[in-house]
């Protein structure tokens, strides 16, 4: 590990404030406008209460957005010579990845943070198990979307295309689930999408798998492995992805 | 890591063959068997046309790129090894520096990979960089973040130093002033190989010219070697419909002819003594349309780079 490095490289993310914005600010005003300001933000959510599901679900957003935005940022410096420059260094591709890593991790545990603290100071309430084990849960499934963020980059090759991942956050975001309760057909649909796992997975010590539908007012228990069998299923289509086209760009070298 | 007792070789190539896979399908030579021992202390230039494969030859003594065929080492050892080893460093093309820092902490980065690396303050200042320091990368200009890739290459303090096209788009200002930068630094003894395209940078820097052309040398020797192939002048003319290979043995049996040529009728030759030649080429040989340049290192490369039938390579001759 190269701390020069990785510091030079987590300072340059958060002095880009337009990203510091959509990863931590616009997140934590979610949380404040559809959780805390809620008149059932203190009604029981299972170990919590809804401010607290909220607060989670609106951490998770902004973890994703940072390590999307970081991993597609990554492939994309590396294509545009960035990648040559560190090849005349001693620099391995692992310590690379690895330092990029960090990065992504530090700069998602901002608005985990933040969030959390605004949930502290608001109304959001829980077992201590469950701020816990909630927050190293969004933190940890955040790292999976560094790929996807990856496998954006690698695949379009810009700036723009990596801004298009972040962007495609806010739609995989309700269709996961996150932002919106969902029920019916979009509910079944929800759980084939990527953050559909990972947000289920992170609520998981507050609801326990119990679901509340809106609609008719009826609660429904859904499986464990229904949430990891999402989460783990995205992370190898990804992985593979991101393989196969760091593979096909050597062969064009 | 054994060195001969002859001294060690600097660079050394030994057919040496690319090959690429081009976005359509096809197979692309960009290098087709180049042997090359560069001794150190040599300031060689690589020059010829674009595309001539010049930016693949240097990505393989740099290890960024593998050969196909044949052998690449630097200091005797593989080029990745040399280059984690900090013997060898590179001023690349434009492109590869981060916008969104400062001169400074590019720096900073990039020595942080070196276990053992100059001052970040020392190459900053060497490369003439102190006043810009703090500025973003994105407001330099391209000759000031080309300086920027020098420092950067300084910093393992390399025995080899490579520079692909480093004053590519730069205005004359800016390319002079990165040349000095260059002069001060060289004199201290560095192995300097460097890719150009500007004639007069070859000439005015180097000691010795390996001129590339479709993959293949075409030319390799003392800069003034090189030079005084274009000693004289270039003559050129229409010829009468003729035998044009008797034409041409007959040209180049003359004295002062040291090159000649012919694309369609019209045949250029170069020769250190043009009158002889027109005289011959008007009276004997009935040609027409006679035109006479004065001879340049430019049209040195002209001569010996535009060799014909050697820039295009079948794909069955790659295949081989």
């Amino acid at each position: 590990m190269n701390a020069t490095f990785t510091g030079l490289e987590l300072r340059r993310v958060l002095r880009d404030y337009v990203s510091m914005f959509f990863i931590a600010v616009l997140p934590a005003f979610f949380y404040l406008i559809f959780g805390a300001a809620q008149e059932s933000s203190s009604e029981d959510a299972g170990n919590g209460n809804v401010a607290m599901y909220v607060m989670i679900s609106m951490a998770a957003y902004g973890a994703v957005t940072a390590t999307t935005g970081i991993g597609g940022m990554a492939a994309v410096e590396r294509m545009q010579g960035w990648g040559r420059q560190l090849g005349l260094t001693p620099l391995r591709d692992s310590g690379y990845v690895l330092m990029k890593a960090v990065v992504a991790v530090a700069v998602a545990a901002i608005p985990i943070t933040l969030i959390y603290l605004l949930g502290v100071l608001t109304d959001a309430e829980g077992s201590v198990g469950a701020w816990l084990l909630s927050a190293l849960i969004v933190l940890a499934g955040a790292a999976v979307f560094a790929l996807y963020g990856l496998v954006f980059g690698l695949a379009l090759r810009s700036e723009a295309a990596v801004g298009a991942a972040s962007g495609s956050l806010v739609i995989l975001a309700f269709m996961g689930n996150i932002f919106f309760p969902l029920s019916g057909t979009l509910l079944t649909l929800a759980k084939f999408t990527p953050l559909y796992g990972y947000v289920s997975l992170a609520r998981y010590p507050v609801t326990e798998g119990y679901v509340f539908n809106i609609s008719d007012g009826t609660v429904t228990h859904e499986p464990l492995w229904v949430p990891v069998v999402n989460v783990s299923v995205w992370a190898v289509i990804f992985a593979l992805l991101a393989t196969w086209l760091v593979r096909r760009g050597r062969a064009r070298q | 890591m054994d060195t001969p007792a002859t001294g060690p070789v600097a660079v050394e190539l030994s057919g040496v063959v690319k090959t690429f896979q081009s976005p359509g399908g096809e197979l692309v030579c960009a290098v087709d068997g180049i042997d090359l021992a560069i001794s150190p202390g040599e300031v060689v230039a690589f020059l010829g046309p674009n595309g001539a494969g010049k930016t693949t030859s240097l990505d393989m003594v740099l290890g960024l790129t593998s050969p196909s065929a044949g052998t690449v080492a630097v200091y005797g050892a593989n080029p990745r090894q040399a280059v984690r080893a900090g013997r060898v460093s590179a001023v690349l093309q434009t492109g590869g520096l981060l916008r969104d820092i400062t001169v400074r902490e590019t720096v900073q980065m990039i020595a942080s990979t070196f276990p053992e690396h100059a001052g970040v303050e020392e190459v900053i200042d060497r490369a003439g960089l102190a006043s810009l320091a703090r500025r973003k990368v994105s407001k330099c200009s391209g000759g000031e973040q080309q300086r920027l890739r020098f420092a950067l290459a300084l910093l393992p303090d390399p025995d080899l130093l490579v520079l692909d096209e480093p004053t590519a788009g730069m205005d004359v200002t800016a390319r002079r002033e990165f040349w000095d930068t260059m002069h001060a630094d060289a004199d201290a003894g560095r192995t300097v190989v460097f890719a150009t395209h500007y004639l007069e940078e070859a000439d005015a820097f180097a000691g010795r010219i390996v001129m590339i052309a479709g993959g293949h040398i075409v030319a390799d020797g003392p800069t003034e070697q090189i030079r005084s192939r274009a000693t004289g002048r270039t003559v050129s003319a229409d010829l009468p419909p003729a035998d044009a290979a008797q034409v041409l043995a007959r040209l180049r049996s003359m004295p002062h002819v040291i090159e000649a040529a012919t694309q369609g009728h019209r045949v250029t030759i170069t020769a250190t003594d043009s009158d002889a030649v027109a005289r011959e080429l008007l009276g004997e040989l009935g040609a027409s349309n006679l035109e006479i340049a004065s001879g340049s290192l430019e049209s040195a490369f002209m001569t010996i780079t535009a060799t014909p039938d050697r820039g295009a390579r079948t794909e069955q001759e790659v295949a081989r």
